[in-house]
């Protein structure tokens, strides 16, 4: 990694207290882990509100629901560290502006994605310069929109959308120890996050687009521990990585319900394994892609109301 | 089937049929079927005789002052601000730029506001006063010169050639004595151009300067269609004045 050389940076390593082995195993006990209190297609609630940045054409905030257990931390700690978080996000679109004197000639709005996690997001301390999985948020962000955009309607010009990640989820329980199926789950969380309130910050910013594209995700888990035999894999939709005890694979989708569109797909893990109820012939990963739309069609309804509450505050106004 | 528009639209909202309206601004088509494609009051315009059958359903960027349901121009008092949402020039569409620099050949702007075509179209002059109501503001800042900061980079870029200046006698126009550094131009968009600029004309006689500094720094006030004049100094200064209304 580029070290950052104009900025005094934060000393590297964690951002929470430092667990250590023989606390873990005195202190917490398997009871201590997060567990999943809501339904397998039961999603988190979800606070979308636009309009907040004044100086950006359009913005919004996003905020998920923190598990339960972590409520339930608060009023009995055991530990100084929380046993999962939720993401919080901001995002501002700044256009349509002119594009720099050196680009070429373009006929539709160009889109640029910037995805940040601030320095204290996640676990381990981000550095001010962004990093691959940063980058690659970008992408796949850039990828979600670009479709649900109507670029021809705005020629020569070009839109940005920063999006700040104020608390990100976490990959895993943090008291587990790295197995085989990690990989970094919450970021698959964070990407939907990123989509819807890209979303509603595009509306806000009254650039044409064919529908709001909302985000969501699906996983198969398996909660049991490895050895036993009822540990089947099951399907769930929004799951929160700290809750489980193993993904074996996830699937984000960016989703327009008007048109039934999927602007983007990642896919993640091995979704051969899940057990689905008796009668359904779809493989694993239909039923994932299926899943993760149903959770899409559910944060497009908080999506849809957020835009028309701002639509509705701004008319209000004038 | 008047009934069922719904008041306000938010993208992807279906708004109704192709073949009882045809689709305007901020609306898009899908399977005969419109949608909204931005957030905003729900504007119906009634079909016009001679040339077209079908009234068109578009949704307004620019948020009434009273209430979606009654947008009349009457309503727009002075005092109320009206938030306009980035509109982006377009071929015939009335600019308002300032000049950056004046060259033999051509003169540089950058585009402050665009302004709504719908009420400068109209023939009301009470519509054009609160109109230029609106952009004073606009202009008065513009004109100052502590403003001439970086935000130029943040603008569109426009070119006036040496031959969009006046509709007659193009090949004596001597740019010199058209426009300034400063002076604030009203403009038509001609063209998008090329990768960095618009091509803009004032070759009309409502097109030309609209606010420009004396060389002693006073705002001047137009006496003829090509020569302004300082209240103070009373010198006279040659320029492309735009028709005053």
């Amino acid at each position: 990694m580029m070290a950052d050389r104009r900025r005094i940076n934060g000393p590297p390593g964690g951002t929470r207290p430092a667990v250590f082995a023989s606390n873990l195993q005195s202190g917490t006990s398997a009871t201590d882990r997060a567990q999943r209190q809501r339904q397998p297609s039961e999603l988190r609630k979800i606070f979308l509100k636009t309009g907040l940045i004044p100086t950006a054409s359009g913005s919004s905030y996003l905020e998920f629901e923190p598990s339960a257990s972590l409520a339930a931390a608060r009023a009995n700690p055991k530990s100084l560290i929380p046993p999962s978080s939720a993401l919080k996000l901001a995002c501002t679109v700044h256009g349509p502006k002119p594009l720099p004197r050196s680009a070429a000639f373009s006929p539709n709005l160009v889109l640029t994605t910037h995805v940040k996690y601030a320095p204290f997001a996640a676990r381990q301390r981000k550095g001010h310069i962004r990093d691959s999985s940063e980058r690659d948020l970008g992408v796949h962000l850039e990828t979600a929109l670009r479709g649900a955009i109507i670029a021809e309607r705005w020629p020569k010009s070009g839109l940005d959308i920063t999006i700040t990640i104020l608390e990100a989820e976490d990959d895993r329980w943090w008291g587990s120890a790295p197995d085989s199926h990690d990989a970094s789950w919450g970021m698959m969380n964070v990407l939907a996050g990123c989509i819807t309130a890209a979303s509603a910050a595009i509306a806000d910013a009254h650039i044409d687009c064919l529908d709001l594209v909302a985000g969501g995700v699906a996983a198969i888990v398996s909660d049991e521990p490895s050895g036993t035999s009822t540990g089947v894999p099951k399907l769930m939709l929004d799951t929160d990585p700290a809750e489980h005890r193993s993904i074996l694979s996830a699937c984000v989708v960016a989703y327009m319900p008007a048109r039934d569109e999927i602007t983007e797909l990642w896919l993640k893990g091995d979704s051969s394994k899940a057990s689905l109820e008796d009668g359904d012939t779809r493989t694993g990963h239909e039923a994932l892609i299926d899943g993760a739309v149903d959770a899409a069609r559910g944060a497009h309804t908080v999506l849809a109301e957020a835009v028309r509450e701002s639509l509705l505050r701004t008319v209000g106004q004038a | 089937m008047a009934t069922s528009i719904p008041p306000v639209a938010i993208p992807g909202q279906r708004l109704g049929s192709i073949s009882t309206y045809s689709a305007g601004p901020g609306t898009h088509v899908q399977q005969s079927n419109i949608y909204a494609s931005i957030a905003g009051p729900v504007v119906v315009d009634p079909a016009q005789p001679k040339t077209q059958t079908k009234s068109t359903l578009r949704v307004s960027r620019i948020l009434p002052g009273t209430s979606p349901a009654a947008p009349s121009p009457a309503s727009a008092a002075p005092t109320n601000q009206k938030p306009r949402y980035n509109t982006l020039p377009a071929v015939d569409s009335i600019v308002l730029a300032r000049v950056t620099r004046v060259q033999k050949r051509q003169a540089t702007v950058s585009i402050l506001v665009v302004l709504d075509e719908t009420s400068y179209s109209t023939t009301d002059p009470s519509k054009l006063a609160s109109d230029n109501d609106n952009v004073a503001s606009i202009l008065t800042t513009a004109a100052n010169p502590e403003n001439h900061s970086s935000t130029d980079e943040l603008r569109f870029q426009a070119l006036i050639r040496k031959e969009d200046v006046r509709a007659v006698e193009k090949d004596r126009v001597v740019m010199d004595e058209m426009f300034r550094v400063g002076d604030i131009v009203r403009g038509s968009v001609l063209s998008l151009g090329d990768q960095s600029f618009y091509y803009l004309t004032t070759a009309r006689n409502d097109l030309g300067v609209v606010m420009a500094r004396s060389e002693a720094g006073n705002m001047m006030f137009p006496v003829s269609w090509k020569e302004m004049r300082d209240p103070v100094t009373g010198a006279g200064e040659q320029r492309k004045v735009a028709r005053p209304y």
